[in-house]
């Protein structure tokens, strides 16, 4: 069997991201576009009472603010009501772009195309990228479709030639917009580089500290961040004044029309022009209507030049989100969740097992282990040991082949309450931000005390800052190799379980250390548990009731 | 608030210069688009009032005209400049803010480097003073800018228009200013920094529930550590509802503002134009300057959002603002080569343990000496070795290194004379070079690969690029065994007169590391060595061992 072909490309990811949010985005657009259509009445009645007091009778100043003022105060209280509901529509796309990720991530089987760092990054704050796109680029494309070109429509009519003004310089903004923002897109593509590399220079050289320390090498340390550190701020300054340029192009061109027409307007009121209008001159109404109008004429092709920017941040999180998506994909059986354990003896039976690793296929040999038994799994290093265990447990799924365990088959619907049954004890155990307590408990129930002494753990906590309340580091910090040892098999004991995996339980420790773990599992065998450990350590092997070889020896 | 302060002073005298230049082009900026705004629509009314009184002829078109064209140009110009000064001077001082936290780091206690998570440290670093930038970007500058240019404003309106206008203008505008960035700030400073909060706690739990998935899965705890991160999430989701909400509210409260005023020069220069004391064009520069003023509160939204943020940040760094601490000038004690390391009755408990780690250990080495620690894990060797390095301070008990007292080396003199290979040496990414180069800046090629020899780690490298074999991030692409080698051909390069040796040999196959541990004695002959041993070929090496409990 050939590994199955890659599925095709997801299609416009991000629009799938969105599918389910499009009408209402589509309806605060236009709520956005109708606040903006209220400038014009607004605007009207300013042009109107000025043009009246021109000619001698200007209004009452009540009646005109009261408009005035009613008009903006609508067009605000609109437009806060349409950007609350366009967040509240990003909101929901991001947080379900968030959950579906993390379900995925934490069941999946295989090995991950990303690592626990660029997904957290994704989770925490690269999905967060979609917002800006989400309550900005429909929104501004809703007003450049209706705005803009109503504006223009009331400029022809007050005047031609303001209208032609209009009319040539408004399409130059997009045109220059695109200009720029090539050059723009190389320069913060190099930008980007730049961070990346700095940070992940950071995280390399931090998790370093100490050894920079022992070294006598923080000095060189930070001059390296002090020259990345510049480099990086001019590459920024580079992004920067191309971005500034770019938008300081687009305003000229705004200010420039808005200037345009009005001199324009000037000219015509005093007589000197006897073109542009449609044979009687402009009114110092259109006039003064025409000029307050004309710089939102313009707004709606800046708001969406501007967020051309976001849209293409947010499809680059949502290809992101998509290629991890894509990739090989075989989540854990179950859900990984707590649950009554299997009933019956805790028999496990492996039949004609084959599984996929990559680009390598491994075919186990098949096996039978009674309640009680203890099994060595060996092989060379690569063979797949580690692979077996966690086939074992349910956290993959084998290509073909069977394995029952306490009499069924191991399954989506078995896995769960199988694991209730096992206790788990990996080469690298992970310590959660949590204190040594909630480390070793994993929140179930059982004796704690009884396993820290049956992992020959109790002097350690004893030797800890705080005991059990102690929180440990990230890898174990603070925790020598034989401590995290101990204490990963603490962990695993702590249940009572009736199958106990432990991966190289004995690797890279000291004799007394490792007489201490193997003393502790052989305990666990003799109170009736199976035991099936990974390992090449013949001090170990010899103690096992039988031995399994996998890899070439099978 | 004062850190926030404080930051900003430490800015400002960073960059005075720059910053001072993008103030003033941020106030003429300010001034262009209202004086644009007010000129347009006194010169179309001007202009109509002269074409209704037939003097169209003797009317000036070309200065206003001209001025319009002068304004829409300057105003653009005086805003790209404005921009580039205020943040290539912010970038600048963020720089250098980044290096000073750094160099605190680095400063910091050993037990505290242990335990720094490389993810969290970074966030510190990178986020907070990202979110820096604002304080002077978004906050003091473009603050001080409106002021400024409101009061400048107010002055021109007075002499132009009317001084009851002017006055009106700048009342409305700084109360209501005022009043949302106060009430603004107050509503939102809590739920942004509980925002942040929640932020950490989201990136944290989410790489624990990746990183540590086996181990959920099998404990059944998978689904709660799911929603234990994604509870963090809702917890954030709800933070920045809130906060827009406040920030919209505050957008909407600043447009309200700016309507007052424009209704009220509106109603004022009605009044007066009845009144016969201006014309129809002088009242149309009231309103049409309040229009262009209304781009002063416009950053007030923004910061209105973000201050919380920023505050949390900058209470955050502040303390790391002052100059790090430089060492006092100690000078290296007068050391007896003769003597190696002496330790007299050592004690030392893990803050708040019940269990002391280690309690009345002695100890002589001589230089040319090699000693061997051993006992079963947890018995203290590691930490006798962290102890004798400086690393951690003992309860109780007298090291004295070269015949002088621990207490008395400056640290760049410790370092020099006594190395320390820890259990878990951490190697960076880049090449084997820039690696070694980091333990001795300036050996050469040739002595860096004499190194590599010695450790028997050349020949597995040889093939593979030699001295430019690059490591991938944490020295990645180096099995357990290589790793191992090239660290300690790091502590090797420093030639150390006293070396402590952590597990010297652990991931290395036996024949290779009894060659390693006599080429290592061979090339240090006169160094007093301890080793923290637990195979016998490291015991077997030493001269002599002392066993521990």
């Amino acid at each position: 069997m050939s590994p199955p072909a890659p599925p095709p490309p997801i299609a416009r990811p991000l629009a799938r991201l969105t599918a389910g949010s499009d009408r209402a985005l589509r309806t605060a657009g236009w709520l956005t576009a109708l606040a903006a259509l209220l400038w014009l009445p607004q605007a009207a009645v300013l042009a109107q009472a000025l043009a009246a007091a021109l000619h001698g009778h200007p209004p009452a100043a009540l009646p005109t603010v009261a408009a005035f003022v009613g008009f903006g105060a609508l067009r605000a209280i609109l437009s806060y009501l349409a950007e609350g509901r366009l967040y509240l529509v990003a909101d929901t796309v991001a947080a379900t772009a968030r959950a579906h990720l993390v379900a995925r991530e934490a069941r999946r089987g295989g090995t991950a195309p990303a690592g626990p760092g660029a997904i957290a990054a994704l989770v925490a704050e690269k999905i967060d990228l979609l917002t800006p796109y989400l309550t900005r680029y429909a929104p501004a494309r809703a007003r450049v479709m209706v705005v803009t070109p109503v504006i223009l429509l009331i400029s022809f009519a007050q005047s031609w030639a303001v209208g032609l003004v209009l009319l040539v310089s408004g399409p130059l903004i997009p045109v220059f917009q695109a200009l720029v923002g090539m050059a723009a897109k190389e320069a913060s593509q190099r930008q980007m580089t730049e961070i990346a590399s700095l940070n992940d220079m950071l995280v390399d050289r931090l998790s370093a500290l100490p050894d920079m320390r022992l070294m006598a090498a923080t000095g060189r340390l930070v001059a390296g961040l002090r020259d990345r550190s510049d480099s990086l701020r001019v590459r920024t300054m580079e992004v920067l004044r191309i971005a500034f340029l770019s938008s300081a192009v687009l305003e000229f061109f705004a200010a420039i029309g808005v200037a345009m027409v009005a001199v324009w307007c000037g000219f015509a009121l005093l007589g000197a022009l006897g073109w542009g209008s449609w044979g009687h001159s402009i009114s110092a109404f259109g006039a003064l209507w025409v000029l307050l109008l004309a710089p939102d004429f313009y707004l709606p092709l800046r708001d969406l030049s501007a967020a051309w920017h976001d849209k293409a941040a947010a499809e680059a999180v949502a290809e992101e989100l998509a290629e991890l998506e894509q990739g090989p994909n075989r989540p854990i059986l179950g859900q990984g969740q707590a649950t009554a354990p299997l009933p019956g003896p805790a028999t496990l039976r492996l039949q004609g097992v084959v599984v996929q690793t990559g680009m390598r296929r491994i075919t186990y040999p098949d096996v039978t282990v009674a309640p009680g038994e203890s099994l060595a799994v060996t092989g060379p290093s690569g063979a797949g040991k580690t692979t077996l265990l966690r086939l074992i447990a349910g956290l993959a799924a084998p290509e073909s082949g069977r394995i029952e365990v306490a009499g069924r088959a191991l399954g989506d619907a078995t896995a769960d309450a199988w694991r209730a049954r096992i206790g788990w004890m990996p080469q690298g155990p992970w310590f959660l931000d949590a204190s040594l307590r909630a480390n070793l408990t994993l929140g179930r129930d059982g004796d704690i005390d009884a396993a820290l002494e049956a992992a020959a753990g109790t002097a350690v906590v004893a030797a800890m800052p705080r005991g059990l309340a102690t929180r440990l580091g990230e890898a174990g910090a603070g925790l020598s190799g034989g401590e995290a040892r101990r204490m990963a098999l603490a962990r695993a004991l702590h249940a009572g379980p009736d199958l106990i995996l432990a991966d190289e339980p004995t690797a890279d420790l000291d004799d007394v250390t490792a007489a201490a773990v193997i003393d502790g599992l052989m305990a666990q065998a003799a109170r009736g548990a199976t035991l099936i450990v990974a390992t090449h350590d013949p001090r170990l092997i010899a103690r096992m009731d039988k031995t399994l070889a996998v890899g070439e020896a099978a | 608030m004062r850190a926030l302060l404080s930051v900003f002073l430490h800015v400002a005298r960073g960059e005075r210069t720059g910053l001072t230049r993008g103030a003033v082009l941020s106030v003429v900026t300010l001034l262009a688009g209202v004086g644009l705004l007010g000129l347009s629509g006194w010169f179309i009314l001007a202009a109509a009032a002269a074409g209704l009184a037939g003097t169209g002829a003797t009317f000036d078109v070309f200065r206003p005209g001209a001025m319009v064209r002068l304004l829409a140009f300057g105003r653009t110009t005086a805003r790209y400049g404005e921009r580039v000064f205020t943040h290539d001077a912010t970038l600048r001082v963020l720089a250098g803010l980044r290096v000073r936290l750094l160099q605190h780091l680095a400063a910091a206690p050993f037990s505290r480097l242990e335990r720094l998570r490389g993810a969290l440290a970074l966030n510190r670093l990178t986020a907070d003073v990202d979110a820096l930038d604002g304080i002077t970007l978004r906050l003091v500058l473009p603050l001080g800018a409106a002021v400024l240019t409101q009061a400048v404003a107010a002055l021109l309106l007075a002499w132009l228009a009317t001084p009851a206008v002017a006055l009106w203008l700048l009342a409305v505008h700084l109360m209501g200013g005022v009043a949302v960035l106060a009430l603004g700030i107050r509503a939102a400073a809590t739920p942004a920094r509980l925002a942040e909060r929640a932020g950490q706690a989201l990136r944290a739990r989410t790489v624990d529930l990746i990183r540590a998935r086996d181990d959920l899965a099998v404990a059944g705890r998978l689904s709660t550590q799911e929603a234990h991160a994604m509870a963090a999430d809702q917890r954030r989701r709800a933070l920045r509802l809130r906060i827009d909400r406040i920030e919209r509210g505050a957008g909407l409260a600043l447009s309200l503002t700016s309507l007052a005023a424009v209704g009220g020069a509106l109603a004022l220069g009605l009044d007066a134009l009845r009144a016969g004391q201006i014309s129809a064009a002088t009242a149309a520069i009231g309103p049409f300057a309040a229009l262009g003023l209304a781009e002063t509160l416009m950053p007030l939204r923004r910061a209105v959002a973000e201050v919380g943020r920023m505050a949390d940040a900058a209470r955050r760094v502040a303390p790391d603002l002052r100059p790090v601490p430089t060492a006092p000038a100690m000078a290296r004690p007068a050391a007896d080569a003769a003597q190696g390391l002496e330790i007299q009755g050592l004690a030392y408990c893990r803050a708040g343990a019940t269990r002391a780690v280690v309690e009345g250990f002695s100890l002589t080495l001589h230089p040319g000496e090699t000693v061997a620690l051993t006992g079963p894990s947890g018995a203290g060797k590691s930490t006798i070795l962290a102890l004798a390095a400086g690393l951690i301070t003992p309860d109780a008990g007298t090291i004295t290194l070269a015949g002088a007292p621990l207490d008395n080396w400056p640290e760049s003199a410790l370092r020099t004379h006594l190395g320390l290979l820890p259990q878990r040496a951490a190697l960076v990414g880049g090449s084997l070079r820039e690696n070694l180069a980091l333990a001795a800046p300036d050996a050469d090629d040739a002595t860096m690969q004499a190194a590599l020899e010695q450790v028997m780690l050349w020949p597995a490298v040889a093939g593979r690029g030699g001295l430019d074999l690059r490591l991938a991030d944490r020295g990645a692409g180096l099995s357990g065994g290589e790793a191992r080698r090239l660290a300690i051909a790091r502590v090797l390069l420093r030639r150390p007169e006293v070396l402590l040796l952590d597990e010297p040999t652990e991931g290395i196959d036996a024949e290779t590391a009894s060659r390693l541990l006599a080429n290592l004695r061979a090339e240090l002959p006169r160094t007093a060595i301890a080793v923290a041993a637990h195979r016998p070929l490291e015991r077997d090496w030493a001269d002599r061992c002392v066993t521990l409990s």
